[in-house]
């Protein structure tokens, strides 16, 4: 269902029952399971734009993506944790939170029109977001991510099977 | 062979949602289907109502059809009708068997309250022709189907009784269906007849929706909206004239009208997306409190000044906060709402 990192890609993986959920080594993640990849900057000193997408975790936890919806646009500033849209999809639906504070660049139009690209190709053509972060201590390297993940999964779990 | 030619006695317009949920197309192409094989019955199968515009074919299109109209959509009926009444698709509310049942208990305190202001539909009162909406979250597709069935049988037997074609449609000067009027090939024969589906691309839209049979035209919304999206017609009926001014996801003018009359159809609250006011479908306990949401306790209009206030922020411009009071001084303190009865609730539960 979700496309595994390429070929020789280094990656870590987290087990969530009898699938695994792979996370390249190359992204930085956030704690409500977004990916963060910075773009190549344009000029030297000028602010980081970060790509944001749903991690392999996040993913898994959805399943078939049918819907997304936006209740923000673009270039305005976002606060921590704020609302900015919904998902649908096969197995739940969930408000949609900013992974850090910063300034919203850009929203991925081709996923708004076509969701299923989070599932075919999560963490490159399904991202979902462009952002500035205000600061970078959201942005956690992958082994700190999977620490986060160990003492997520049983919450988790408990969500899953409605014992929540 | 060639066979009697048969009137259409109604058009049922299939609303598409935007969600790719295969139950959700399965349940759009089940009631196509089951309305194109009803005899007099016409089928248009267009985009998202809220996402079309004046322009759109689907919109032109819904705009030459003259008779009787049965809309299933993913919104809520209030809501399918006000933004068709928006598009000058315009009729009276149809009774549908979804309809809430009267609370015989409840007291009508909002309307008692209010009975002194006329509403703009009785100022400007629509035509005789019936629109009728179907939200499709309201039932299964056979429930659905059943009540297309029920509406067509009555509607068709309406039309035999009036004699020789005479209906309510003859005051509004629109021609008699299946007399010699020119018809569209999907809305011709029954033998023949086809849905037609417009497919035209539209892209996610966010706008308020005025509920005529509500509004007193009283400007509290054009007062309050610092973005320019209400503006008044020739005849000084407010209007929403520039819907794409809106900020997305800001229902904060919703809130500050005095007669519940706009509607913002994609909005999570149902009772702002145009729930039916009595009605309990769709209605869930908003735990966001709970899990550290601002506090929705307050006054509604505080709740509205603070939504505008962040609204105007993102657009680069200052905060006003409150709004001026003597605007309001007249009016009397609400009676408390849903929302007022579910946090009542709530407190009880002690979650």
């Amino acid at each position: 269902m979700t496309t595994p990192p390429s070929e020789g890609e280094d990656s870590r993986s987290f087990l969530m029952g009898q699938f695994r959920a792979d996370f390249p080594s190359r992204l930085r993640y956030t704690t409500n399971h977004m990916w963060a990849e910075a773009l190549p900057g344009e000029a030297a000193g000028a602010p980081p734009i970060y790509r944001f997408g749903l991690t392999a975790y996040a993913v898994r936890l959805l399943q078939d993506v049918y819907f997304l919806d936006w209740v923000v646009e673009p270039q305005s500033k976002i606060a921590r944790r704020q609302s900015l849209g919904s998902i649908e999809s096969k197995k739940a639906e969930s408000d949609l939170f900013a992974p850090t504070a910063g300034e919203l660049i850009g929203l991925n139009a081709a996923v708004l029109a076509d969701p299923s690209l989070i599932n075919v190709d999560l963490y490159s053509a399904g991202w979902l977001l462009e952002i500035t972060p205000e600061g970078t201590a959201d942005l956690l390297d992958v082994d700190a991510y999977l620490n986060h993940l160990e003492q997520a999964w049983p919450l988790a779990q408990r969500t899953i099977k409605g014992q929540v | 062979m060639i066979l009697p030619a048969i009137p259409t006695v109604l058009t049922v317009v299939v609303s598409r949602g935007q969600s790719r949920n295969p139950e959700k197309r399965g349940m759009e192409s089940a009631i196509t289907e089951a309305a194109a094989a009803l005899p007099g019955v016409a089928v248009l199968d267009v985009p998202h109502l809220y996402d079309l515009k004046a322009a759109d074919e689907s919109i032109r299109t819904l705009r030459a059809i003259e008779g009787d109209l049965v809309v299933a959509s993913w919104l809520f009926p209030r809501a399918a009708h006000w933004l068709l009444d928006r598009l000058d698709v315009r009729g009276q509310v149809g009774e549908t068997a979804f309809d809430p049942e009267p609370d015989e208990d409840e007291e009508p305190a909002a309307e008692a309250s209010e009975a002194t202001d006329p509403r703009v539909i009785e100022m400007f009162p629509r035509s005789g022709r019936t629109i009728r909406c179907l939200d499709m979250r309201a039932a299964d597709a056979d429930r659905l189907n059943a009540e297309i069935r029920r509406i067509v049988e009555e509607t068709a037997h309406g039309l035999d009784r009036s004699g020789d074609g005479q209906t309510d449609h003859a005051s509004n000067g629109h021609a008699e269906p299946g007399n010699g009027q020119s018809r569209e090939p999907w809305e011709g024969d029954a033998a023949q007849r086809v849905p037609l589906r417009l497919d035209e691309t539209v892209t996610r839209r966010w706008y308020p929706v005025i509920d005529y049979s509500r509004c007193t035209n009283c400007m509290e919304c054009i007062d309050f909206c610092l973005f320019g999206v209400y503006g008044i017609d020739g005849a000084e009926t407010i209007l929403v004239e520039q819907p794409d001014n809106c900020r997305k996801g800001c229902p904060a003018c919703s809130r500050v009208c005095p007669a519940g009359a706009i509607i913002f159809p994609q909005h999570k609250a149902p009772a702002i997306a145009g729930a039916p006011v009595d009605g309990d479908e769709g209605f869930k306990i908003d735990l966001s409190l709970l899990f550290g949401a601002p506090d929705q306790t307050a006054d509604p209009v505080a709740v509205a000044a603070r939504e505008r206030d962040e609204q105007l922020l993102l657009a680069g411009r200052a905060a006003v906060g409150l709004p001026d009071t003597r605007s309001r001084s007249k009016s009397k303190p609400a009676p408390p709402d849903r929302l007022d009865l579910l946090i009542d609730e709530l407190d009880q539960a002690e979650l």
